[in-house]
């Protein structure tokens, strides 16, 4: 009892006394938790849960059976054959748009003869006709209706037969033989599915050597291997903004104690022991933190709403198809934002209560010292923060961990650290530099501005830790996304060499690549207006048990025409020379630095059930996914998977024939078909239009971080009036005017400001090579080459650095209406 | 509808007088008509005495005769059905099964020497026809042995089931083979011995609109004679003129009885609970100039499976005077709405 | 003139709804280089009456009038030229600010001002204080004395001709204090007029007249009759 007494009147009356600074306190942890709590659930239901689109209707299977390119009929007949009670279940998988929904939806070719669906006419005849679908129960057609679909380059009126039962998703069925009509599939299944006992070697003998049979569900955990680390690196980027309303706890609790050092001793005097003291301040640490958690629960799940189609949209357009599962706000969730809320307040609070336990009785009777003057030994602290600078240099040497680049995250943490610690130093040199220089050029505001902030350094320190911290990230973020589009700008227009480009209208992905049948590619290869037609294959594979892609194009066309860098710099006419007929290809830099393999290595894959080993002449530079492609020349492929359809084809002019009458010939020649058609530059407009929305959930995340750390100083500015209160009364004793006391405030919020652009400039540049140079090279493997984007810094510095000043306008307005008198008077 | 269904059905060929058989060829697939089964029934007894009826049926039907575009095509639906009839367990056991010919998984092939859907098989060689089927709760592996000769029913090569051109069928029996073999039921094995009988069909169209199912009986006495009737019944329950049967002797001489030559009288009926048919599941059969009167009757009621009853069958009766006691299997269809071949 | 007049100066506090008087019909002249004590129990009016006299608060009713301006005429911004120019506070507690140098609180309300040369001006004054040679030091480092001389100092710096001082010698020991009483009579002889509201006789003694206030009315002005 006597504790809870000490606590209320030593914690929750001040608390109470000042609304608008507890309440951007608790605003501050709020939103961190919030940004925490939204990217789990938005990554859980994308990236976490994932299922992908092709699992509806999958059943309680047991086994699945895969190979890249197709699994042969023959497959599904020796399976069938054993003497096993096995339901097989075969399936050509592919995506579908519905065209008035312009949606995207799982177009699943199944045995509707063995097995039957629930709905439709009972006559073998009807369900194999060319127009005949079954919808999933989502999708909420009825029976009878006629539905539009775009698949691959051709749309068409199907009607739908039935209704499929529960868990149908939102799948489109079809039996089998129209499907693989309609698909133009070489008769090859994507994967069959098996349900019932049988030993897993059996399975594997009957199905043959280059045929992966696993149990089923290994793919799933496969994709869900490949986002984890996806999810990992956004789950880091999302605490980047607790960590920010961690210094504001910490500036919180700080100001407290600093501000009852008279209370603290007094209480003392009176006979409180000191884990009274400490727990009092943890107690408002808690309490803060228990609030913003309680709010950052519900604004999180808000936010996740928002951030659920982004995060989606990356994982599409980098992993792999999902569809987004519902968003679930479970009570373990909710629990885990409250206790993370706790946790951060208290650990920040932590050095602050102590400090505060540690305040003798006798501070009772020193009244009148109320700028307590914690000293700040910081050149010891800077001497550290070389110490810690150095031990970020030898983390990022490190390899990463499976996969994941936890070292590079160790030494952006002690960076940050280190950064932290630099920061007195860094104000009083430049307070000491530029206190006189300011008071001559701005007068007695920018004067007193200098001294208040270097006279209450720990509060600065803490102030411009925070908001150069959020600046830091911002910036590094920001010159990392930066230099990795210009990267991919350069990259493209090295590789980017044909006039046009087409590829079938149903939307490709990482793991889904449409068609265009082979005689488009023959009929414009026949235009007059053409030099040449590059085929490109791409199929989805597996290998070593991740995803990955196989490609095939023209290795002739692409060293006559096109330019790929390679890493080893070897002039790529010889290596494309190398490829055709042959089983040379070349892998992506994504691709080698995932599996570890270089030039000169061979590589195992299955090809339509056919084990084949292929020769690594070199690898290069790749930032269109992150699976990782092997590359092979179409007679390659074709040798091993005879099937002539392509997914896109790059198409060159002849010098003579103007882009206009190359297009319009082109598109004259594949009317009828609903092939995409896009110049070279509109193709790189789209590129980048990808790369930008799938980089928006790290700017929204930033822009979090940095509104929190704004807040923060808001908050401190007021606490900042408060305290100073005395002093802006004197102010006004002395001749200064209302609005010389607003500019006081407005010029700490600009120093502030200041220093934490200067601080967070220099961070941000070394964390952006961390980010660069370390942890992208280790998640994604691929090489940025470093770009200044200037005008994106400058703006989001200037951005911040006005909102800065704008966030002291309240608090220089309470500065102004202060009553000096009373304010001057009172002891 | 109509006229392009007749086209379709045009493009088969017919059941006609003068077919000419020719073993092995014709125990394998006739594609050029349009539906064609192959039925195994027979009784069991496991060394302890427990009684078994099993039937594997494999039938094929004409879907489209347009040429393949691809493997997953459908030109015929291949169907088949198992059954195992535990007559001392009382429980009677059945799974069906619907493929396509893709890429072999399901057919009638000469030159293999086997008819097949999946892993449910008979292969059939000079001397004996291997049956090996597999269910996930029980499985059966039995190898039959001709005792006699194919007998071709009907006469000049054709079982004629109704006026007019066509509407007949070729049908050829083995009515009499000597079972041995295998039966697993939940992992447990059972050796069995016993008596099998093989039906084996092929026709484009046999029914007439009128014809709205049949009584099908398959017989083996003791005394090594064999008896196969059917009654084709019209929608009011009466005996269709085209119903007759054939009497195989001892020796393997058939005799082709016609409807006059038999009556049959229903008895004790069974309602299915499952498609609420009434099936008349005791018979008395006299056929008079066989000097035959006997009554037939199950141990086990409950043999329907999909939409007809067809199970394993005892008969006692006298035959030229002597008692005589006999086995077989009936099958019964029309009962659950009217039969239409080729659903 | 006289540099500083109240004529019938009343003054209410509002507490809880009700006007409080804290002086009532107050009137005083003060003559350039006039030293004045206000002298009187806690409570009895000195600080509204130096805070009226410092144009940080308006009378009731009647009339302050300093350098012959009357305050009620003034806005904001007017209150604070005349302040900026004519008055300087003193008070008990010093009110250096600690982040700033000596010097640097010196020069402070010459540069609210914005008046140039304000460093050299800040110089001067201290020197007057005998407190050049700590110009560079921080409040913190002063003992008691030696903030009031610089607060002294800081209150001359804009050249006051009404100095305010509340109290001055109230924290300090008496030989200290002394010589803070010293400085302010020497500042009075060289023309600045100064109000001093102290409760020590010895501090009344050294001025040259002492008003008594009692319940916000003045009870007596009289010169000082040494003990």
């Amino acid at each position: 009892m006597p504790r809870l007494i000490l606590f209320h009147r030593l914690i929750l009356r001040p608390l109470r006394r000042e609304p608008a600074r507890t309440l951007l306190t608790v605003a501050a942890v709020a939103l961190g938790v919030a940004v925490v709590l939204a990217i789990e659930l938005a990554g859980s239901a994308a990236a976490g849960s994932f299922r992908s689109s092709m699992e509806t209707l999958a059943g309680a299977a047991d086994y699945e059976v895969t190979t890249a390119g197709g699994i042969p009929a023959g497959v599904l007949t020796r399976l069938a054959l054993l003497q096993e009670p096995l339901k097989l279940d075969p399936r050509i998988e592919d995506y579908a748009v519905i065209a008035d929904r312009r949606r995207t939806v799982p177009f699943l070719g199944v045995d509707l003869l063995a097995h039957r669906p629930p709905e439709g006419p009972s006559d073998s005849a009807s369900f194999s006709r060319q127009d005949s679908i079954w919808t999933g129960a989502d999708l909420g057609y009825r029976t009878g209706d006629r539905v539009r679909l775009l698949i691959n380059d051709h749309a068409n009126e199907y009607t739908v037969r039935g209704v499929l039962g529960e868990r149908s998703g939102e799948a489109i069925v079809m039996d089998l033989a129209p499907a693989t009509r309609i698909l133009g599939r070489a008769g090859r299944l994507d994967r069959i599915l098996i349900t019932g006992p049988a030993p897993l070697d059996l399975l594997q003998r009957a199905a043959g050597p280059g045929i992966t049979v696993a149990a089923y569900g290994s793919r799933t955990a496969e994709n869900r291997r490949m986002l984890a680390a996806f999810r990992w690196n956004l789950r880091v980027l999302s605490y980047i903004a607790l960590v920010v309303g961690a210094f504001l706890i910490y500036n919180t609790i700080s100001v407290s104690v600093v501000r009852r050092r008279a209370e603290i001793g007094i209480v003392r005097a009176l006979g409180a022991p000191r884990p009274a003291i400490l727990a009092a301040f943890l107690g408002e640490a808690a309490a803060l933190g228990l609030a913003g958690g309680l709010a950052g629960i519900l604004l999180g799940r808000a936010m996740a709403q928002g951030a659920v189609g982004l995060v989606a949209a990356t994982v599409g357009s980098l992993y792999v198809s999902s569809t987004p599962a519902p968003i679930e706000l479970t009570l373990a969730t909710s629990l885990l934002g409250v206790a993370l809320g706790v946790a951060v307040s208290v650990i920040s609070a932590l050095a602050p209560a102590w400090e505060a336990a540690q305040v003798p009785p006798v501070e009772a009777m020193s009244r009148g010292r109320r700028d307590h003057q914690v000293r700040v030994h910081s050149l010891r602290d800077l001497a550290f923060a070389a110490v810690l600078a150095l031990a970020a240099w030898i983390a990022s040497r490190q390899p990463a961990i499976d996969g994941k680049p936890l070292y590079g995250y160790l030494a952006a943490v002690t960076l940050i650290a280190a950064s932290a610690l630099a920061i007195p130093a860094l104000i009083s040199g430049l307070t000491i530099a530029g206190a006189a220089p300011l008071g001559r050029l701005f007068g007695a505001e920018a004067l007193l501005a200098v001294r208040s902030l270097a006279g209450s350094m720990r509060r600065t320190a803490v102030l411009v830790g925070a908001l150069s911290t959020a600046i830091a990230m911002m910036a590094a973020v920001g010159i990392m996304v930066g230099s990795f589009r210009q990267t991919v700008l350069l990259w493209m227009q090295d590789r980017l060499q044909a006039d046009l480009y087409l590829r079938p209208a149903s939307p490709a992905g990482a793991d889904r690549h449409p068609t265009l049948a082979p005689e488009v590619a023959d009929r414009i290869e026949a235009l007059p207006e053409i030099a040449a037609v590059d085929r490109f294959r791409a199929y989805e594979i597996t290998y070593q048990g991740m995803p990955a892609t196989l490609g095939a194009g023209d290795a002739r066309i692409v060293a006559r025409y096109g330019a790929r860098p390679f890493l080893s710099g070897a002039n790529p006419r010889s290596i494309f020379a190398a490829m055709p007929g042959r089983d040379n290809v070349i892998v992506s830099e994504p691709f080698a630095n995932k599996h570890h393999v270089r030039a000169g290595d061979t590589i195992g894959i299955a090809l339509a059930g056919r084990p084949v080993r292929l020769n690594i002449l070199d690898v290069y530079y790749d930032y269109s996914n992150e699976r990782g492609y092997i590359i092979m020349d179409r007679s390659t492929l074709l040798k091993y998977l005879p099937d002539p359809a392509v997914s896109n084809l790059a198409v060159y002019l002849k010098p003579a024939a103007s882009l206009e009458s190359g297009r319009a010939a082109v598109e004259r020649a594949v009317a009828g078909r609903k092939v995409v058609v896009l110049t070279n530059r509109s193709l790189r407009e789209e590129a980048i239009a990808i790369f930008d929305r799938t980089f928006s959930i790290t700017y929204a995340l930033e822009a979090v971080a940095v509104f929190v750390a704004i807040m923060g100083v808001a908050g401190a500015l007021l606490a900042l009036v408060i305290d100073r209160r005395r002093e802006f009364g004197l102010l006004r004793f002395l001749g200064g005017a209302t609005a010389q006391l607003r500019r006081v405030i407005l010029f700490e919020a600009a120093l502030l400001g200041l220093l934490a652009n200067v601080a967070g400039l220099i961070l941000g540049v070394l964390l952006s090579l961390l980010l660069i140079y370390v942890i992208n090279k280790q998640s994604f493997g691929w090489t940025i080459q470093f770009h200044w984007p200037i005008a994106v810094l400058l703006g989001a510095i200037t951005l911040v650095y006005a909102a800065t000043v704008i966030a002291a306008i309240y608090p220089a307005r309470i500065a102004a209406k202060l009553n000096p008198i009373e304010v001057v008077h009172e002891e | 509808m109509k006229s392009s269904a007749l086209a379709l059905l045009m493009a088969y060929r017919l059941a006609l007088p003068g077919y000419h058989y020719e073993f092995p060829r014709d125990h394998f697939n006739h594609p050029e008509f349009q539906t064609e089964w192959w039925y195994y029934t027979g009784n069991l007894r496991a060394a302890d005495g427990h009684r078994f009826g099993f039937e594997l049926t494999f039938f094929r039907h004409g879907v489209s005769q347009d040429p393949a575009a691809t493997i997953w095509d459908v030109n015929d639906a291949w169907l088949a059905h198992l059954a195992l009839s535990d007559i001392d367990g009382q429980r009677f056991r059945h799974a069906e099964r619907l493929n396509r010919q893709a890429a072999g998984l399901a057919g009638a092939d000469l030159a293999e020497g086997r008819v097949w859907n999946g892993n449910w098989s008979a292969r059939i060689t000079a001397n004996a026809h291997e049956l090996t089927a597999i269910d996930a709760a029980f499985r059966i592996h039995l190898t039959l042995t001709p005792q006699k000769p194919p007998v071709i029913h009907g006469a000049n090569g054709v079982s004629q089931k109704a006026a007019g051109e066509g509407r007949a069928s070729h049908y050829i029996s083995i009515t009499r083979l000597a079972a041995a073999g295998a039966i697993t039921i939940e992992g447990r094995a059972y050796k069995v011995e016993g008596l099998a009988w093989m039906d084996h069909e092929f026709f484009t169209h046999q029914l007439a609109p009128e014809q709205t199912g049949w009584d099908w009986f398959s017989l083996q006495f003791e005394d090594n004679s064999e008896l196969m009737l059917f009654r084709l019944r019209h929608k009011d329950g009466s005996s269709d003129p085209f119903s007759a049967g054939t009497y195989i002797d001892a020796e393997g001489r058939a005799r082709r009885l016609t409807r006059d030559d038999f009556t049959l009288q229903l008895g004790a009926t069974w309602t299915s609970p499952e498609t609420q048919a009434r099936y008349p599941i005791e018979w008395r059969i006299e056929v008079p100039s066989l000097g035959l009167d006997a009554q037939l009757g199950t141990r086990l009621r409950e043999q329907e499976l999909a939409k007809y009853w067809e199970g394993a069958i005892e008969l006692t009766g006298r035959k030229q005077g002597r008692p005589i006691r006999g086995s077989g299997y009936l099958e019964m269809t029309g009962y659950a709405g009217p039969v239409r071949i080729g659903d | 003139m006289p540099i500083l007049s109240l004529q019938r100066v009343r003054k209410d506090y509002i507490t809880d709804g009700d006007p409080v008087p804290a002086l009532r019909e107050v009137s005083l002249d003060v003559a350039p280089g006039e030293f004045v004590a206000l002298m009187g129990p806690s409570g009895c009016g000195k600080s509204t009456l130096l805070n009226l006299a410092g144009a940080m608060d308006f009378p009731t009713s009647g009339a302050v009038l300093i350098d012959g301006v009357d305050t009620s005429a003034l806005n904001d911004a007017g209150l604070t030229r005349l302040r900026r120019e004519k008055i300087g506070f003193i008070f008990q507690s010093f009110q250096l600010l600690p982040a700033l140098s000596v010097a640097e609180n010196v020069e402070l309300p010459l540069m609210l001002a914005g008046r140039p040369e304000a460093r050299q001006t800040a110089l001067d004054r201290l020197r007057q204080v005998e407190m050049e040679a700590f110009a560079a030091r921080l409040p913190y480092q002063l003992s008691g004395g030696q903030m009031q001389r610089v607060a002294i100092a800081r209150a001359l710096a804009p050249a006051p001709k009404l100095l305010l001082a509340d109290e001055p010698t109230g924290n300090l020991d008496s030989s200290t204090g002394e010589t803070i009483l010293q400085l302010l009579r020497r500042i009075a002889r060289q023309g600045t007029a100064i109000v001093m509201a102290t409760h020590s006789a010895e501090a009344a003694n050294i001025t040259d007249t002492v008003v008594r206030l009692r319940d916000g009315r003045v009870e007596a002005i009289a010169a000082p009759c040494p003990a």
